[in-house]
Parts: C-alpha cells; sequence; structure tokens
C-alpha cells in the first residue's frame, strides 16, 4: 500500500468505481427491495373495500442453534395459528388481519434481545417468544420499561414467574415438572440419581427444584452442570461417565435442549456405564429429529429411557391439531406447539378484545382473554404470575415405528401423585 | 405496512455506527497505520464491556444497601432489584458511566500493553492468530467465572441517561454520548497518524527491520499504540453495555473482529474517513435488512445468513478488486508537509 | 477415565487428519488459510444431505465425494482469490483476512443452502443427528467396544497418512510439492510447474479434512454449520505447535493436544474440581505458551531482535 504523491490524479479511478458499484449495488438492491415491499404493501391493503386494518405480531423463533429443530416445526405452527385465526376474525364479520413478522434468534441471549428492540423500533407491541428461558430473563428489562406484551410458549424456568410484567407464559413453570420427573424417577426404582443439566436459567433452576422434591421423596441427586452452546460434547459425557460410576448413581436425568441433548444421548451410547444406568429426560429435547437417529434410539430402548413434558391430558382439540399438522406440513408437532398455537390466538383477540394497539391496554386485554379460552392446550388462564395456572403432565418415549424408523410416543400421565403408564414402551 | 419508524431506525442506527465507529477507528490505526493484524480486537471490546457491567450492576445494588452475596446482579431477584433502583438516581448514574468510562479505558490499554510481548515474541505471521487465542481465552474464563454471571452474563444494566422519562428523548441523549466519544476518539487518532509518530507507524508497517535499523524503538511504539488502540475499544466496550443493557461472554466472538475487518477493508485501509464510512455502510445494511425481510412474512433463508454472506464476499471483492478499499490512504498531513506542498506549489523561494 | 482415553484416541486421530493437510497446505503455499474451517463442515454436510436427501448411508461414497467437494472448494479458493492476490504480492496479513472473508461467507451460504434444503424437504438441517453407516464395522476387541466413529477413523487415519507419506517420499509430484514447499522460485526455474503443483496441493489437503468431516459425522452427536468452527482453533494450534512447516511436530502437537483436552481436563475435573467445559482454556493457554515459550522460526516467525535480558542467539 504505497502512498500516493502530492498533487498526483488517482489512477485507480476506475477500480475504485467498480469498487463504488458493487456496494452501491448491494445497497440499492436492499433499498429497492424495501422501497418495493413498502409501495407493494401500501395498495394491497387498500384494494380491500373498506380500510381493512393489519395488526402486526412479532415472533422471535429458535430457527437455529441448539432449539432449531422444535423452532422449526414452530415456524409450521405459527404458520397454521395465523391462517386459523384470521379464519376465525373474519368468519366474526371483522375486517382486520394479523400478520405475522418472523426473526430468528439463534437461541442465544443476545440475538432475543436485538429482535426485540428491532420489534419495538418497527412499532410492535406484542411479541411471541423467545423460548428459552435465559432469554426471557434477557428480554424481560427491555420489555418491562418499553410496555411490551411477551408471551413465551415454552420459558418454563420457575424463577421468571414474576408478577406485575409484560411477560406471559403459555406453559406451566418447572416447579411442576420437577415434582412430575422426581416422581417418575423414584417410582421406577432410582435412588441416587446425577441430574446432568444446563448451565443456564432453565437448566439450574429445573435441577435445584428436581433435587429438592427427590430428597423429599428420599433419593439423593447430585448435580452436573455443562456448559452450553459447545458443538460437542464428547468430554462432558465422558466426565459425566466417571461421576456415575464413581457415585454409584442408578440413574442420569437429563436436563437439555435439542442439539446439545441429542450429541450427549449419542456419546452415552458408546459408554458402557452410561448404557447401564436409567435415563430420564426433560421435555427439551421432545420432538427433535436428532433424536430419532438409530443411534439414539437403540440408546433408548437399552436403558428405557423416559420423559415428561408438559401436556393437558385428555384433549380432544389435541388431537384434531395433531392430526391438522400431520395432514399439512407431514411433520408431527413436538413439545410446546400446543402452547405456541394457543399463544398466538390470544394475542390476536387480546389486541381486537383492547380497542387500541397499545402495549398496557393488550396486557389487561390479554388476562381478560384468557380467562375463557381453551385451546389445544387446554385452558389458558394465567395466575398471578403471569404462568399457565393449571398445567397437566405426560411420559414419553423413544419407540421404533414411524417414517424415521424411531418416533416420540405419549405413554403415559401424571395423576393425582403418581405416574399412570398408559401403554408399555419398552418390552 | 406498519408505520415505519423512520426516526428509530436512524437513532438504532446511527448508535450502532458510533460503537463501531470507535472499533474501526481503533483497529485502523493498529493495524492499517502500524501494521499490527489485530484479531483480538472483540478482547477489548468485551473488557470495557463487562468492566462497566460489572461495576454499575455491582455499585447500584451495593449503594441501596443490597447484600450482593445474596442477591447477585445475575439473579433474577437482583435483575428486578436493579430494574427498580437503577433509575433512582440521577447523579449516580452519570457517575457510574464516567467511572466505567476510565476504568474500561485503563484496563483494556493495559491489557493491550501486556500483550505487546507476547506478540513481539512470536513474529508477524502469528499476531493475528495470538490475539485471536487471547480473546477466546477470555470468552472461556468469563463463561466460568460465577461474579460476572458465568454463562448466563449480566443483565438489566441501569444506563446512564435512564432516569429521562421519555424514551425517545433518552435515546437521543445516548447517541448524543456515543456521537460525543466517536468525536474524541477521532481526533485522537487523526493526531496520533498524522504527526511524525504516524510516519514512524507506517515504516514499521511496510518494513519492520528498515525501522529497526533507522532508530526507531519499535516494542514501545508498538506497545503505546496498542495501548490507545486497545483503551479505545474497552470505551467502546462500555457504549455496547450500556446500549444493550445486557453483556454475556457470546457477543463476544471472533466474528465480531471480523466485522469490524470488514468495516476497515471496506472503507480503505488506512484512511481513517474511510473506517467511518466503511463502518455505516456495513451497520446500515445490517440494520436495513433486519427491518425489512421479516416484513415479507415466512421467509425461506433468514435475513441474518445473507447478511453475513455479503459481508464475507465483501471483504474478498475489495481486497481483490481494489485493496486500498473505497479511499485510499492519504498522506500524513503534518506542519513539514504542508511547508513542502506550499513550496512545490509556489515554487522555491 | 476409559472414556477419556477413548476420547483422547479419537481426537488424537481427527486432530492429525484436519491438521496435517494444514500444516501441508501452509508449507506449500504459504496461506494461512482460515476456511480450512469449512472443508470440515462441508464434508461432514456432504455426507448429512447425502444421508437425509438421498437416504444414502455408505461412509465409502461420502468419503469420495466429500473428497471431491471440498479439494474443489480448496482449488476454487486458490484460483480465484489467493493466487491472484499473491501474484498482486499482496502482504501475507493481506491474504490471511481474505481467507477470513471466505469463511465467513461459505459458512453462512451453508446455512442458507440447508434452510432452503429444509423448505424442500421440511427435513432440519441445521442440526442434524448422528448418522449411522451401513459399511462401517462395530468391534469390541478386547472387552472394550470400538464405535463406528473409531474404526472409521482408524482406518481413514491410517489409509490417508500412508498414502500422504508415499506421495510426499516416493513419487515425483511428491517431491515436486517439497520443492514448491522449500524454495518457490528455485522449483519454478528448476522446471516445476508451480501453480499445477500449488493447485493439486489445495486439492488434495481440502479434500482430506473433508474425509475426515465425513467421519466426524458418525463421532458427532448433532451436526450443525458451526461444526467446523468449533474444532478449527484447536487444529491451528496443532498446527502452531508444529511451527506450520513440520509435519512430525504437528503430529505430536494433535495427540498432545487430543491428550490434554480429554484426560487433562478429567484429571482436573476429578481432582480440582475444574468444569469440563473449561477445556479450550486450556487449549489456548497451551498454544500461547507454546508459541511465547518457542517462537516459530523460518514460516515469518522469530524476532530480528530479542529482548535485552539474552544474550544473542536464537
Amino acid at each position: 500500500m504505497k502512498e500516493r504523491a502530492i498533487g498526483e490524479p488517482s489512477m485507480a479511478l476506475d477500480k475504485k468505481a467498480i469498487a463504488l458499484a458493487i456496494v452501491a449495488l448491494i445497497i440499492g438492491l436492499v433499498a429497492g427491495y424495501g422501497v418495493a415491499v413498502m409501495m407493494g404493501g401500501a395498495p394491497l391493503a387498500t384494494t380491500a373495500a373498506p380500510e381493512k386494518k393489519v395488526y402486526n405480531i412479532g415472533f422471535t423463533l429458535p430457527l437455529s442453534g441448539e432449539l432449531s429443530s422444535i423452532g422449526k416445526i414452530w415456524e409450521k405452527v405459527v404458520q397454521l395459528a395465523m391462517e386459523d385465526l384470521n379464519r376465525e376474525v373474519k368468519a366474526c364479520g371483522l375486517n382486520v388481519e394479523f400478520r405475522a413478522v418472523i426473526l430468528d434468534d439463534g437461541t442465544s441471549e443476545e440475538k432475543a434481545l436485538q429482535n426485540i428492540q428491532s420489534f419495538a423500533q418497527q412499532g410492535i407491541k406484542v411479541v411471541i417468544g423467545p423460548a428459552a428461558s435465559a432469554q426471557v430473563k434477557a428480554v424481560k428489562a427491555y420489555a418491562d420499561s418499553n410496555k411490551i406484551v411477551i408471551i413465551s410458549p415454552s420459558s418454563t424456568a420457575p424463577t421468571l414467574a414474576i408478577p406485575g410484567d409484560y411477560i406471559f407464559r403459555t406453559v406451566g413453570s418447572d416447579a411442576g415438572q420437577a415434582k412430575v420427573l422426581a416422581t417418575l424417577a423414584r417410582q421406577e426404582g432410582a435412588k441416587k440419581v446425577v441430574v446432568f443439566h444446563r448451565n443456564d436459567e432453565y437448566g439450574v433452576a429445573f435441577a435445584d427444584f428436581f433435587e429438592r422434591y427427590f430428597k423429599e421423596m428420599g433419593g439423593a441427586a447430585i448435580k452436573l452442570p455443562y456448559q452450553t452452546g459447545l458443538s460437542d460434547y464428547a468430554s462432558e459425557v465422558a466426565a459425566l461417565a466417571s461421576r456415575v460410576q464413581s457415585e454409584g448413581a442408578d440413574a442420569v436425568v437429563l436436563i437439555a435442549f435439542d442439539t446439545d441433548g441429542a450429541n450427549i444421548l449419542s456419546h452415552a451410547a458408546e459408554s458402557a456405564v452410561l448404557s447401564s444406568v436409567r435415563w430420564f429426560v426433560s421435555e427439551g429435547p421432545h420432538g427433535a429429529e436428532e433424536l430419532l437417529s438409530s443411534t439414539v434410539g437403540r440408546f433408548a430402548s437399552k436403558v428405557r429411557l423416559f420423559g415428561t413434558r408438559p401436556l393437558f391430558i385428555a384433549n380432544p382439540l389435541y388431537e384434531d391439531f395433531k392430526k391438522r399438522m400431520v395432514q399439512r406440513f407431514g411433520i408431527e408437532p413436538g413439545v410446546f406447539s400446543e402452547n405456541l398455537y394457543d399463544s398466538v390466538k390470544l394475542a390476536g383477540w387480546a389486541i381486537l378484545r383492547a380497542g387500541t394497539y397499545d402495549g398496557e391496554a393488550i396486557r389487561a386485554a390479554l388476562i381478560e382473554v384468557a380467562k375463557t379460552y381453551y385451546g389445544p392446550s387446554g385452558w389458558t388462564i394465567f395466575d398471578s404470575a403471569g404462568d399457565k395456572a393449571q398445567q397437566d403432565y405426560g411420559v414419553w418415549a423413544i419407540v421404533p415405528g414411524g417414517p424415521k424408523g424411531y418416533q416420540f410416543k405419549d405413554v403415559g400421565l401424571y395423576e393425582r401423585g403418581s405416574i399412570v403408564f398408559l401403554e408399555q414402551a419398552y418390552p | 405496512m406498519i408505520g415505519f419508524d423512520v426516526v428509530g431506525f436512524m437513532i438504532s442506527w446511527l448508535t450502532l455506527f458510533g460503537i463501531y465507529a470507535i472499533l474501526s477507528l481503533t483497529l485502523n490505526l493498529e493495524s492499517g497505520t502500524a501494521g499490527i493484524t489485530n484479531f483480538g480486537k472483540v478482547l477489548f471490546y468485551g473488557i470495557g464491556a463487562y468492566a462497566s457491567a460489572t461495576l454499575t450492576t455491582y455499585m447500584v445494588l451495593m449503594l441501596n444497601g443490597v447484600d450482593v452475596g445474596e442477591t447477585p446482579p445475575y439473579d433474577i431477584r437482583g435483575i428486578i432489584l436493579l430494574g427498580e433502583l437503577g433509575n433512582r438516581n440521577p447523579l449516580l448514574n452519570i457517575s457510574l458511566l464516567t467511572l466505567s468510562l476510565i476504568m474500561a479505558f485503563a484496563l483494556a490499554g493495559l491489557v493491550g500493553y501486556l500483550l505487546t510481548y507476547p506478540i513481539l515474541r512470536v513474529g508477524p505471521a502469528f499476531v493475528g492468530f495470538t490475539l485471536l487465542s487471547a480473546g477466546e481465552l477470555l470468552r472461556i474464563f468469563l463463561q466460568h467465572y460465577e461474579p460476572v454471571g458465568a454463562s448466563k452474563g449480566l443483565m438489566a444494566i441501569p444506563t446512564p441517561f435512564g432516569w429521562i422519562v421519555e424514551g425517545r428523548v433518552r435515546e437521543l441523549a445516548y447517541l448524543g454520548l456515543v456521537m460525543g466519544l466517536v468525536a474524541l476518539t477521532y481526533v485522537v487518532v487523526h493526531r496520533l497518524v498524522n504527526s511524525p509518530l504516524g510516519r514512524t507507524l507506517r515504516a514499521i508497517r511496510d518494513d519492520e527491520i528498515a525501522a529497526l535499523c533507522l532508530g526507531k524503538h519499535v516494542p514501545r511504539t508498538k506497545a503505546t499504540i496498542l495501548f490507545i488502540g486497545s483503551g479505545f475499544a474497552g470505551v467502546a466496550g462500555v457504549l455496547l453495555a450500556y446500549y444493550l443493557t445486557s453483556v454475556n461472554p457470546n457477543m463476544f466472538v471472533p466474528l465480531v473482529t471480523f466485522n469490524v475487518w470488514a468495516m476497515i477493508i471496506l472503507g480503505g485501509i488506512g484512511n481513517l474517513r474511510g473506517s467511518l464510512l466503511g463502518a455505516a455502510i456495513i451497520t446500515f445494511v445490517d440494520r436495513a435488512l433486519t427491518f425489512v425481510t421479516p416484513q415479507l412474512g415466512v421467509a425461506v433463508i433468514s435475513p441474518d445468513y445473507l447478511r453475513w454472506v455479503v459481508v464475507g464476499l465483501l471483504i474478498v471483492v475489495v481486497l481483490l478488486v481494489n485493496p486500498k478499499g473505497l479511499l485510499p490512504e492519504r498522506p500524513i498531513k503534518t506542519p513539514a508537509l504542508d511547508e513542502i506542498a506550499k513550496e512545490l506549489r509556489d515554487g522555491p523561494k | 477415565m476409559q472414556q477419556a482415553l477413548m476420547n483422547t484416541i479419537q481426537y488424537a486421530l481427527f486432530y492429525l487428519v484436519f491438521s496435517i493437510p494444514l500444516t501441508l497446505s501452509y508449507r506449500t503455499t504459504k496461506v494461512i488459510n482460515f476456511a480450512h474451517a469449512n472443508f470440515i463442515t462441508y464434508g461432514a454436510y456432504v455426507a448429512i444431505f447425502l444421508h437425509g436427501i438421498a437416504g444414502l448411508d455408505l461412509m465409502l461414497v461420502a468419503a469420495v465425494v466429500a473428497f471431491m467437494v471440498t479439494g474443489s472448494m480448496a482449488v476454487l479458493n486458490n484460483l480465484l482469490v489467493f493466487a491472484p492476490l499473491q501474484r498482486r504480492g499482496s502482504s501475507q496479513a493481506i491474504v490471511m483476512i481474505s481467507s477470513m472473508g471466505l469463511w465467513i461467507a461459505y459458512k453462512y451460504l451453508l446455512y442458507m443452502i440447508t434452510d432452503m434444503a429444509h423448505y424442500c424437504t421440511s427435513k432440519n438441517f441445521v442440526s442434524y443427528g448422528r448418522i449411522t453407516y451401513s459399511d462401517v464395522p462395530r468391534s469390541v476387541v478386547g472387552g472394550v467396544s470400538f464405535g463406528q466413529a473409531l474404526v472409521a477413523s482408524l482406518i481413514a487415519t491410517t489409509i490417508i497418512m500412508a498414502l500422504l507419506y508415499l506421495l510426499l517420499e516416493k513419487t515425483k509430484i511428491g517431491r515436486a510439492m517439497r520443492a514448491v514447499a522449500d524454495n518457490p522460485s528455485l522449483a519454478e526455474i528448476s522446471g516445476v510447474p508451480r501453480s499445477l503443483v500449488v493447485n493439486l496441493a489445495w486439492f488434495i489437503c481440502g479434500g482430506i479434512v473433508g474425509v475426515g468431516g465425513v467421519v466426524w459425522t458418525s463421532f458427532s452427536g448433532a451436526i450443525t454449520p458451526e461444526a467446523g468452527d468449533s474444532m478449527i482453533l484447536q487444529v491451528f494450534t496443532v498446527g502452531f505447535i508444529g511451527g506450520l512447516v513440520s509435519l512430525l511436530r504437528t503430529g505430536i502437537g494433535a495427540i498432545l493436544i487430543a491428550a490434554i483436552e480429554n484426560v487433562g481436563i478429567a484429571m482436573l475435573n476429578a481432582y480440582f474440581g475444574v468444569p469440563v467445559s473449561f477445556r479450550p482454556f486450556l487449549t489456548f493457554a497451551t498454544l500461547i505458551v507454546t508459541l511465547i515459550a518457542f517462537p516459530p522460526l523460518g514460516a515469518g516467525g522469530g524476532l530480528p531482535y530479542r529482548f535485552l535480558r539474552r544474550r544473542g542467539g536464537k
């Protein structure tokens, strides 16, 4: 990079021009696209006679990162839910349309916060998501101070059950699920377990509650957190194996998401120690395709793996929802799909009931709407902390069958303090 | 189409631009002018951000009588308390801001200064990688260090202007702060580059051995430059922490450094105004994509991916077509130069 | 502990397959190539797409295809980017930065491809489970079970190292490569077709790494487009321990780093309670210590001056 002599005219004019042209092209493309969309959007709205009101609902979904598998399923659920919502609203005679504005948050906290900030700048007051409790924690302060209603369909950390804020969760907190998981483990004969959990808001809170309940039931639990966001967990699993061996544990309780869960289970399948103890899993990895590989499937049968997940017992709307998802998209709805579906409906009706597109009004309306709404996830009434007041839990297993060779199956439920198995998962 | 908040977009873009402008200016100083291939910019950025985050959250809690042993700021109860207590005392917020800026500058600058030793030892080919590894070392350390929130990070950081009730005014005040610091950085870097020291830096960049032969004390010069460059990067980190109101170790990955590199390559290595231009363009494209693409509904391809492909290709294309970037490097303007130019124009006296 | 030892062997094999080509490519072409990470990832994804879209689960086929794909990528990089830059006389730093640009572009291009594949098949490719191959045996030797990944990597690594050794030592082309590596101008004058040799070196190195990526799919529990990135810094560490010139030292480095990462951290975890995820910290610390204690000579390393305390000598 030599200096130009003083006063000498630029020789690289054409090269500079090319570079400028490229940059201008990129900017032009982006700007042009933006203008086109803006232009394209307006006439559509006015050709519909008389003025159709369009409301935007923001979505921050984990389309990449550790919850990407379930995130991709949720994208389809959102599509289905928005269509249903618009259809119902039209059938009621209202000239209103709801539009989804979807952003990927990569299952990361800072991206979730950035997405909420972008939504705020675009004037969107209702956002569905984010998925992970750690992400909800990250956006809470911003949402509260900017009066944006956040509805998370899957955040379950009990530590985030805080009254009077703008965070609503259409799923019950893990305080309940930890008890169910502890009951399951105890009932299946586990006395000493190693809790292998994510070292984030969700994992730590779940593990704490699990330990507490398991101790009450007379068992012993040892917690072993693992760092999230790694691309491979071979050494972590090795450490788990040596811990299980040294403690003489008879079961492992895994609290994970999709990518890390599948990774851990695949490596555990290679370990003789870990293949000879029972495994109990939280709801995180449910629905994720990676767990249906033959390695994990075989492992699940070998260790008789059971997991728990939120579920509304004997709900015909859920069965209907499941059928429609398979019919329409060819995919089974994974965990929290029904909670997401109901979040969308609740958001839409709350906006309508509020009358104005204002955060505070929508928040008040949401609480009211939820009191009388019954959907695939059951009754959606909120408790004082803005979480789902009534939540049942079911038990799932990974069994052979289905288009991928293995599939998730709900095999039992939690009823009145104990686990009732409806069918035998593993021979 | 929803009401497109142009003012909001501009404020958000300009604030982000300001933060990255400081990073680009300092990177241009270190790598473009002094030839220290700094692939570890994010290290100093992270140090500054974490310094201010830790200081602010702990101080606000402690000065309000909260026992941080029991309710640390990364705990959810701590976060709620921060939300309530954070905006009560304007004087506290402003003084914490000032304290953070100074502390971040000092800490980041010191680390930069200390890293000069390993850099000098490993030789020019591995400088970049050594700094990159140092950055990763810090990140992994932060992920495990409980008092700063480990992998959960710190959140609900009370902002310096949080006591302003009106949201827009708050954002504008912050933008003013950022722009002020950008101006300060620009002036400092400009003065450094356009001086005999600047000439020395370019000499070191172009041929280190020759510079040594001419008696320039290369180690000390590099150390000084790294100190200043890293210090200001730390300041940028402080601004980031207050802007996002949360810090997390995963925010400080090598990709951030490469983003800044794209900015200076695009704008022109060695040209300070070029780094501003590069930062402006890339942050604009980033914000624009985030605003425009979700309007298209369920996208087949996430806009984020497109943005990064563009950034990567931009680096390659610019380097291939015109390595000087948009604004090529200009001669160093010192008073001596002005005199020579005048003499050339007017003829010898 | 047994698990940790098995992991050490496994990782050592992977690091060998990934880092020897890095050292070889640097030696022959003088380019520090960050896009190396993409070779790993693209190799893995060739296997994933073959498995997920075409239902193919033969590792041999996947390996061959991956070799072709990543090898061509490497050659393409060279033809379009590295060679023009080097012809123009750009400094090593500039070429390195351009490789960074390529790295970012390739990675997110792959993300885009996975999204498009998802749109077409509604399978999630952003995170893909472990692939069980039908042509790789599992075995039990002396009571220790050898999973598919271990068997595959043992076979693959042995074959690759043997072929590479034969190539470099016994064939004319190998000697030509070494000539270009040691002194490009002299080699050219002596009649070695320099650009052909360089491109060949890229093709081989890129291809080998791609094959390693395929084997990775049988080991890792879930593969994402970030798979290469997570390994790349460790691979570079191993390369730097070898000074980026010595293949033998690189090999030693691979085993050393694998041991530190698995056995070392297991011991620290067992006796001092250090969390296992601290593992990369050890790797980078080793890197920095190695670089500082033994500054690499030759390859752009070394100093024209030393700090005054020492008296002379390098």
